[in-house]
């Protein structure tokens, strides 16, 4: 890969997030209603003078442009304001969720896809057997079903019926000071129902995605090939045929991610889960524009961020791709 | 002296819409130690499946071998299990496909696919395996191998292509090599080439070659002995000249009626008339006797078997009757 190209990669990067700063700006700026009566309402009422000094305060009694160029020079500075509830940096805000928030999206984004894929292969290896019609059963059900749901009916089967694992949370009390892996463990335990929660949904796409890539590449000459040298039928599968049937996956992990994030905002309000989600959803009850335009571009740069490693991963899957941009 | 490969009296069936249709009807061949057997018949006449039935490579379902046997040195292969299958293709059978486009897979290099294949059947390291890799990728005629087994398929020619699957064909010194319709996808020039490579490789090694073809021409240049092929059955079998001077079927003399010669310019390019009839639709006649000027009511009515009637075995009641 050369290093030209991943250059012009992050610069096309970059150009996309100046976008989505002026565009997330302009959208909450056209949703209706007014933080200053919000934030007035915090502090025990409203008066017009007190609106006023609100609005004089925060900058919001100035033109819309004027406000955008300077919110837009903050961000590019590394300054993304001050919220409005918090008073607090909204840099500072994120920095102290985001962590959570990779960790369980990146956990369910590797959890759909390693068990879906796998469910997928082997559904393509028999189409009309009963693991076929397991995985398109499966997948329509997973789809459908919306995540808070799966989420409720795993802590009452997981966390109640059965006490395996922690209601909520990220974290035991209990266990603050004890040695990192124990707080490792601890972490993991608590991270395996909301990921799994939101990792069904994919899972299942992925599941079929695979099923049907597979079943295509499979029909190929070069798999006759293999099967013609002697291969065994595992290595037909997952060496020869798999990478093969990547790329459509690859494709839609990469364009999954966004979704991701944005089912991350509803597992981690029934999961308690201390992360990014939470703040953007209280902070759009709040009109705490700051918080919520930092939310977005965070979110925003994980898509980014994900795109371009899907772009990258390509290459690894196939050669073809290489030495061409 | 029992053949090396020897094929009785197979039968494979494929379930389709149309109901269970015969794809191969009792088909026998047989190829000697260091022999080429030419297999010459149009498309869907049962060539390629007589090859995958031997490499055991008909998908099953919904393909079926319903009869017969396939023996590779005495050893039955057909029922065989599935592991000692595995063991002889690419060691002792081998194959090599129609598409060189398309049947090298495209994310691995070249010589990585051609030390998987030895890998599979010696025990040696990858770093060996790749190295006898290149000395296959030079020996089948490829300038710089120790760089193109580097490359990846798409980055060849077809013909370089075609020259690694060959490569990789004859990695582990097959007693088989089945050649299905090798040059089809390839230029006039280098279809003489492979040919030519194919002549070498079999000197060299000693394999038997199945040369499956609807070329009358490669025929002529490559084949011992020819078995023309018809919806499913062998309808004619002899050595190449035989068949080439004195062919008995008409549609072997079809077929061969079909070779442009150049400087014949007195008259346009023969063919033909009429396709291979759907497998679902054949009767109880001769398969070809719609296509044939020949044919009679017992042409029609009747099944003609291989026999020896006239200067070699046929399948027609017109030779048989003396009428061709």
């Amino acid at each position: 890969m050369s290093s030209s190209y991943l250059l012009r990669r992050v610069g096309y990067g970059l150009l996309l997030m100046l976008g989505v700063v002026v565009l997330n700006f302009l959208l909450i700026r056209l949703a209706p209603g007014d933080p200053a009566v919000v934030i007035a309402g915090e502090m025990g009422g409203a008066t017009e003078e007190m609106l006023e000094s609100i609005r004089e305060e925060y900058g919001l009694n100035k033109p819309v442009l004027v406000q955008l160029w300077i919110y837009v020079a903050g961000v590019a500075q590394g300054n993304l304001g001050e919220s409005f509830f918090f008073n607090q940096p909204v840099a500072k805000l994120i920095a102290d969720r985001i962590g959570p928030t990779i960790l369980l999206v990146v956990t369910a984004q590797l959890m759909s896809i390693a068990l879906g894929v796998f469910l997928g292969v082997l559904a393509a290896r028999k189409p009309n057997g009963v693991m076929s019609a397991f995985v398109s059963v499966f997948a329509t059900i997973g789809y459908a079903v919306p995540v808070f749901w799966t989420g409720i009916m795993l802590i009452i089967l997981f966390a109640s019926s059965f006490p395996i694992f922690p209601v909520e949370g990220m974290q035991s009390v209990k266990l603050r000071d004890a040695a990192w892996y124990v707080q490792t463990a601890d972490v993991l335990h608590h991270l395996i129902l909301p990921a799994f929660t939101l990792a069904i949904i994919y899972l299942a796409q992925y599941a079929r995605l695979s099923r049907a890539s597979m079943l295509e590449v499979l029909g190929s000459d070069y798999i006759r090939t293999a099967r013609a040298k002697g291969a065994p039928e595992k290595s037909v599968l997952f060496k020869h045929a798999l990478r093969n049937a990547a790329l459509p996956i690859l494709t839609v992990a990469g364009l999954q991610f966004g979704n991701l994030i944005s089912g991350a905002l509803l597992v981690e309000t029934v999961f308690n889960w201390p992360g990014m989600g939470r703040l953007a959803f209280d902070s759009i009850l709040r009109r705490d524009y700051p918080t919520i335009m930092g939310v977005l571009f965070f979110a925003s740069a994980m898509v980014v961020v994900a795109n371009i490693l899907t772009d990258i991963s390509y290459r690894w899957a196939d050669p073809r791709l290489r030495g061409k941009s | 002296m029992t053949a090396l490969l020897e094929i009785e009296d197979l039968k494979v069936t494929f379930n389709t819409r149309y109901g269970q249709v015969t794809a191969l009807d009792g088909v026998s061949l047989h190829v000697n130690a260091g022999e080429t057997l030419g297999v010459v018949g149009e498309s869907g006449c049962g060539k390629s499946i007589t090859a995958l039935a031997t490499m055991g490579l008909i998908p099953m379902p919904p393909g079926r071998i319903a009869g017969g046997s396939i023996r590779l040195s005495g050893e039955e292969l057909v029922g065989a299990n599935p592991s000692r299958l595995r063991a002889l293709r690419g060691a002792d059978i081998a194959m090599i496909f129609q598409e060189p486009m398309t049947s090298l897979n495209p994310v691995f290099t070249v010589g990585d696919q051609i030390a998987e294949a030895i890998m599979l059947h010696q025990k040696v390291s990858p770093d060996q395996a790749f190295k006898d890799a290149v000395a296959l990728l030079d020996r089948v005629g490829i300038p710089s191998p120790d760089a193109r087994a580097r490359d990846y398929p798409h980055q060849l020619s077809g013909g370089m292509r075609q020259r690694v699957m060959i490569a990789m064909a004859v990695s582990c010194r097959p007693k088989v090599l089945i050649a299905d319709e090798p040059t089809t996808a390839l230029d006039v020039t280098v279809q003489a080439q492979i040919f030519d490579l194919l002549n070498e490789i079999q000197r060299d090694f000693g394999a038997a070659i199945i040369l499956i073809t609807h070329d009358m021409g490669a025929i002529s240049e490559m084949a011992d002995r020819v078995a023309v092929m018809y919806a499913g059955r062998v309808i004619e079998e002899a050595g190449a000249d035989d068949v080439l001077d004195h062919p008995q079927h008409p549609y072997s003399r079809g077929l061969i009626d079909c070779i442009p010669a150049l400087g014949r310019e007195d008259h346009a390019l023969k063919e033909i008339p009429g396709v291979v009839p759907p497998l679902h639709l054949l009767g109880d006649g001769c398969a070809f006797a719609d296509r044939c000027e020949h044919a009679n009511d017992r042409c029609r009515r009747e099944k003609p078997l291989l026999a020896a009637h006239g200067h070699h075995p046929a399948a027609c009641h017109g030779v048989e009757e003396g009428r061709i």
